[in-house]
Order: structure tokens, then sequence, then C-alpha cells
């Protein structure tokens, strides 16, 4: 327990160091060639920063003044939060579900739902933003159903379009992975074990195979969620929404961004930290 | 690997696309001095006006022309060399580097991976874009005419900083990579047996790990085109954005993406979905489809490569316990048929 507590807050303590240094990168290149003494001068002012963080400002355009940083600023991560956390509960849900789906499959429909989705995941995730307008637009055209938002303003909350448009981004990769693990893991012998007791496949699939792949799951989450940042970056942008990507692009300054990194990686590093404590570690492969 | 996807048409598709696009773009820069006709005015025989750019696609202009009168097909076959060009170089030398880099770390001890893999761990969740957008940006924006550095420097700056952003991710995984081969039974055998780590490399490691750095390959192609794409979205074009009077950007070469966002960025004001808009955008995704099929190919053509060398093995050995079981003098020799 002790060496885990040292370990972990040595990774913290890095891990902050490095965002520090990386925050400071847009300060190495002036005239279009690295320039480290400037890159340092940029990294101590980061420092600084750091020790005065309830004092930080931006500027506001509407407004016309510098505000506060801090209480400003919440809105903006909650509305991020909050599509980043339903389009993974959203696309977790239904790659289950498919991953269900495949396990029962025959070979015949197997080979069809591989096709299928091998086929969509080659769409990159900006045509599907526009992709996903374009469909709502003609809807209204026609139909006259004008519910769905496609792009939000100051009071005005787009949530329904980023959250399916993220969450089929992910839903993909997700399922890619899965499908390969299960292939993978169908022939093990604890699978055959469980068979040969005479356990029904759906309950063979949710308590002796998900368990099996969770931790793994959990772990190829963590090592592509830049992937799933990335597109969140844009569907902030292109739909307009008020989340914290959105703040940081209009208000293009070195301490948001700063600021911008540790929001990112502390609740990831708090959320690495739990999972590592409290999945048993029988699922992890270990022997309990 | 190779021989199925010497049999794979739609790999042959796919590359023959490719190479098709480049010749055809370096073709019109040789032949045509990179030349992209531009029509601002249509005029009938009688000399009474058609219409002005942009114009809608016809026969005249297949895929139409934009507000400067640019043809979009000449367009995207001159900027075609640029976007591809780029992500293969960005692709190529993160590869190359990681491999200069990753691989004498693999040999190191296993203190030094978690520890790189510590330092690193920050850097592994900040998306690409958002951070090469605010180190290109001040650099690139250009808003002075007469003070625009020299095309080259631009373009070297921002292959070398869309590189760098994306080694150290490439880096841990070529090093667990060459490390989990390093773990194997034959290279252990290599080890007793004296060989240099040079050499455990070049007769050892390399023919396993090629394979699997052509399906790298295409994804850091594919991850380089979508930071492409996303960052000309916030209005940083490849090779710079010339700030134009009053508000907005344009960028300096017909690069695909820098076109798309070009005309992202003028389509959010004015009429919806039309050509100019849809034209690079499908062109965009076209690539990315393409690259990712051919991803898929090569993952395919591994994955039965590998279905092969491990079935192989498996049966004869089937074979030997069936006809150990079925003997009933277990002392007289048998012949096992082996099959290779």
């Amino acid at each position: 327990m002790q060496s885990f507590v040292i370990r972990k807050t040595i990774q913290l303590i890095m891990a902050l160091l490095v965002l520090l240094g990386v925050s400071a990168l847009p300060g190495l290149i002036v005239q279009m060639r690295p320039d480290f003494s400037n890159y340092f001068k940029t990294v101590e002012q980061q420092l600084k920063l750091l020790t005065t963080w309830d004092t930080l400002t931006y500027y506001n355009a509407t407004a016309a003044e510098n505000r506060l940083l801090f209480p400003d600023l919440e809105p903006f991560v909650q509305e991020t939060l909050l599509i980043f956390s339903s389009a993974l509960i959203c696309s977790a849900v239904a790659a289950l579900l498919y991953a269900f789906l495949f396990y029962q499959a025959g070979p015949k429909i197997r080979s069809l739902l591989t096709q299928v989705t091998r086929t969509l995941e080659m769409v990159p995730d900006l045509f599907w933003v526009i992709f996903s307008q374009f469909i709502v637009i003609i809807l209204f055209k026609t139909t006259g159903f004008n519910r769905i938002e496609i792009a939000g303003g100051a009071d005005d909350h787009v949530r329904f379009l980023p959250i399916l448009t993220l969450s089929l981004t992910t839903v993909f990769f997700f399922i890619k992975w899965l499908t390969g693990r299960i292939q993978e893991e169908q022939g093990a012998s604890y699978l055959e074990l469980a068979r040969a007791k005479g356990i029904q496949s759906p309950r063979l699939f949710w308590q002796h195979l998900l368990p099996n792949l969770f931790y793994r799951f959990y772990l190829f989450f963590r090592t592509n969620i830049i992937t799933i940042l990335s597109s969140l970056v844009v569907i902030e942008y292109t739909f307009n929404v008020q989340g914290m990507f959105r703040f940081i692009l209009i208000n293009q300054d070195f301490s948001i961004l700063l600021v911008l990194l540790l929001l990112i990686y502390v609740p990831f590093f708090i959320f690495d930290t739990v999972v590592e404590l409290c999945i048993p570690r029988s699922w992890k492969g270990g022997i309990s | 690997m190779r021989r199925v996807l010497i049999r794979d048409p739609l790999f042959w598709l796919g590359l023959l696309l490719f190479a098709s696009l480049m010749t055809l773009s370096v073709g019109n820069t040789l032949f045509r001095d990179g030349q992209v006709d531009q029509v601002t005015n249509l005029y009938s025989a009688d000399g009474t006006l058609l219409a002005t750019s942009p114009l809608e696609p016809s026969s005249e202009h297949w895929l139409g022309t934009d507000r400067a009168g640019n043809d979009l097909f000449q367009l995207l076959i001159e900027g075609a060399k640029w976007t591809i060009g780029v992500c293969f170089t960005v692709a190529f030398v993160r590869i190359a580097l990681a491999l200069l880099i990753g691989v004498p770390l693999a040999f190191r001890g296993k203190r030094l991976y978690t520890g790189l893999r510590l330092l690193l761990d920050g850097f592994l969740i900040i998306p690409i874009s958002l951070l090469a957008l605010f180190i290109l940006l001040p650099a690139l924006l250009l808003t002075d005419p007469a003070l625009i550095p020299s095309m080259s420097s631009r373009a070297l700056l921002e292959v070398s900083v869309l590189t760098l952003l994306g080694l150290p991710a490439l880096l841990l995984y070529l090093i667990s990579e060459t490390r989990q081969l390093l773990a194997q039974e034959f290279m252990l055998v290599a080890r007793t047996l004296g060989g240099s780590p040079f050499y455990q490399f070049r007769t050892h490691i390399w023919p396993h790990l090629l394979p699997t750095l052509t399906i790298v390959f295409m994804q850091q192609f594919v991850q380089t085109l979508m930071v492409l794409i996303h960052i000309s979205l916030f209005g940083v074009f490849f090779g710079g954005s010339l700030l134009l009077f009053g508000d907005g950007v344009a960028p300096t070469i017909f690069e695909w993406a820098s076109q798309f966002g070009y005309y992202f960025l003028q389509f959010t004001a004015l009429s919806w979905i039309n050509h100019m808009f849809l034209v690079p955008a499908i062109a965009l995704a076209l690539l990315v489809f393409f690259a990712n099929l051919l991803t898929s190919r090569l993952e395919r053509a591994y994955r039965l490569r590998r279905q092969q060398l491990i079935h192989a093995p498996m049966q004869e050995l089937a074979e030997a316990e069936a006809a150990a079981t079925q003997l009933s003098d277990p002392f007289e020799p048998v012949r096992i048929s082996t099959k290779s």
C-alpha cells in the first residue's frame, strides 16, 4: 500500500511537471525557430500562474472586460462533462449490446455484422457531424420537425446531436476492440469448462466473459482517450457547444491552456487510481 | 502477409487510387506549372453574362468553381500531392524516429520503460490538434504580406511540429511491442547463443516488427490527416494562413484540408451545403476512407498470416497425438506424416 501511494504521488508530480512543460510549448517557437530561452521564460510564467491560480483572469469579449476565470469556467466544464460522459455511456451500452448479439450470432450473421461495422468505422468523425446536421435539416424541410438543435448559442444548449455524433465515433471504436477480444477469448478453457457444465450462453457472456474483459477494456479506453477527446474538440467547435474546448479555442491563452490540461488530466488520474484499487484482482487476470 | 496482399483486389484498388492521385498531381506541377484554371465570369457567344463564380458543376467544370473562380477539379488534383505528401512524410518520419529512439531503449531494463511511461503519461491524453493549434497559430498566421517566410521553412516547421507531437505515443507503443518480442522464447535462445543487440534486432525482431509497422504507418497517416483537417477548421492551414482584410483567413496553397477549412469558415455565414463545401469534404472523407481501407486490408492479411503460422504446428501436434493414442504397440516406430 505504501509503495502504491509513493508510486502514485511520483506519477502525479511528474505528470504535472510534464503538463506544465507542454502548456509552455507554444512559447518555444519564435519567428519560426525554436527559442529555448523564451521557452524557459514561459515555463517560469506558467509556474507563477499555478501559485496564483485563484486570481486568473480571461478577456470576456461580450462584456469587454477581464473577468475571473474560475467561477466563469464552471458551466463550460459542466457542459463538456455532460456531453462526454453521456456519449461514453451511450456508446458503451450500445457496444455491449452489439457484442452480446455478436456472441450469440451464428457464423453467417457474424460475418455480415463484421462487414458492416468495418465499413462504418472507416468514416471520419467530421463526416458524422456534417451528415447529422444535413439529416436534421432535411427532416425539418420535409416534415417541419424542428425540435432538434443543430447549433448552440450563448444560452442555447445543443446536446442531442453532439452526444449522438460523439457516440457514433466511439461506438465503432469499442465494437472493433470488443469483437476482436471475444473471438480471441472464445476458445479459452474457462469458457469451455463453463459451457461443459451446462451454463447457458447469455450467462456465459455476462458472467464469465465480460468480467475478464473489463479491466483490459479500461486499459484500452485509457490509451485511446486521446482520439475521443480530439473528436470532442471538433464536435464542440462545429456544433457551437458552450463547452470548455470551445472556450479555449475562443480564448487562446497559455494560462487557460494549462488550466484545461490539468482539468483533463487530474480527473483521469483520480479515476485511474480508483479503478486500480477497486477492481478485483481476478478481473485483472491475477489469482485472487 | 505479402502473399495474401498480392491477391487482394481491394488493397490494390486503394493503392492504385493513391498512386494515380499522386501521379496526376505531380504531373500537373511538372507539365502545367501547377496551374489551376480560373473562371471569374461566364459569357455566352454573343457576350452576355451568363453567370459568375462560384459556378455549379457542369460538363465544362466537372466539380464547379469556387468563389475566386478556381476550377475545383484541377484544384483537388493540384492539392493532392500536398495532402498525401505531408501525411506520408509525418507518418514516415515519426516511425523512423520512434524506431531509432525506441528500439535501443527497449533493449534496456524494465525500469526505464516504466519510468518513461510515467513521464509521458500526462502527454498521452492531450488532443494533438489542440496543441498543434496553439503552437502553430502564432507562427503561421501571416499578417503582413511583405514579411512572409519562405514556403519551405513554413512547411518544415509544421511537419516537424506534427511529427514531434505524435511521437511520444508511438514511441511507447513501439517499445512495448519490441519488449513483447524480446520476451519470446526464440529471443531467449538468440541471446543465449550470444547474438549482439543489433544482430538480434536485424534477424529476429525486424521481420516480426515490419508487418505491424506497415499497419501503424497507415494509422499514423490517417491520424495526421485528421489533425490537419481539425486544425484547418480552426483556421490554421498547412503552410500558413493569410489574414484577410476585415475578418477571415485564406490558405496559401491548394492543400485539401486547408481548402476544406477555408470553405467551412465561409459556409457558416452563407448558404449552407453547396458544392464548394461538399467537394473538398467528400474528397477528404474518401481519402480517409481509402486510407482506412488499406489499413484494414493490411490488418486482415496480418491476421490471416498469423492464423496460418499458428495453425500449421498445431495440426501436426494433433496428428502426432492422435497417432500416439492409436498405437497398439507403443514401442513400434510409427511414421507420422509431416506435411509442410
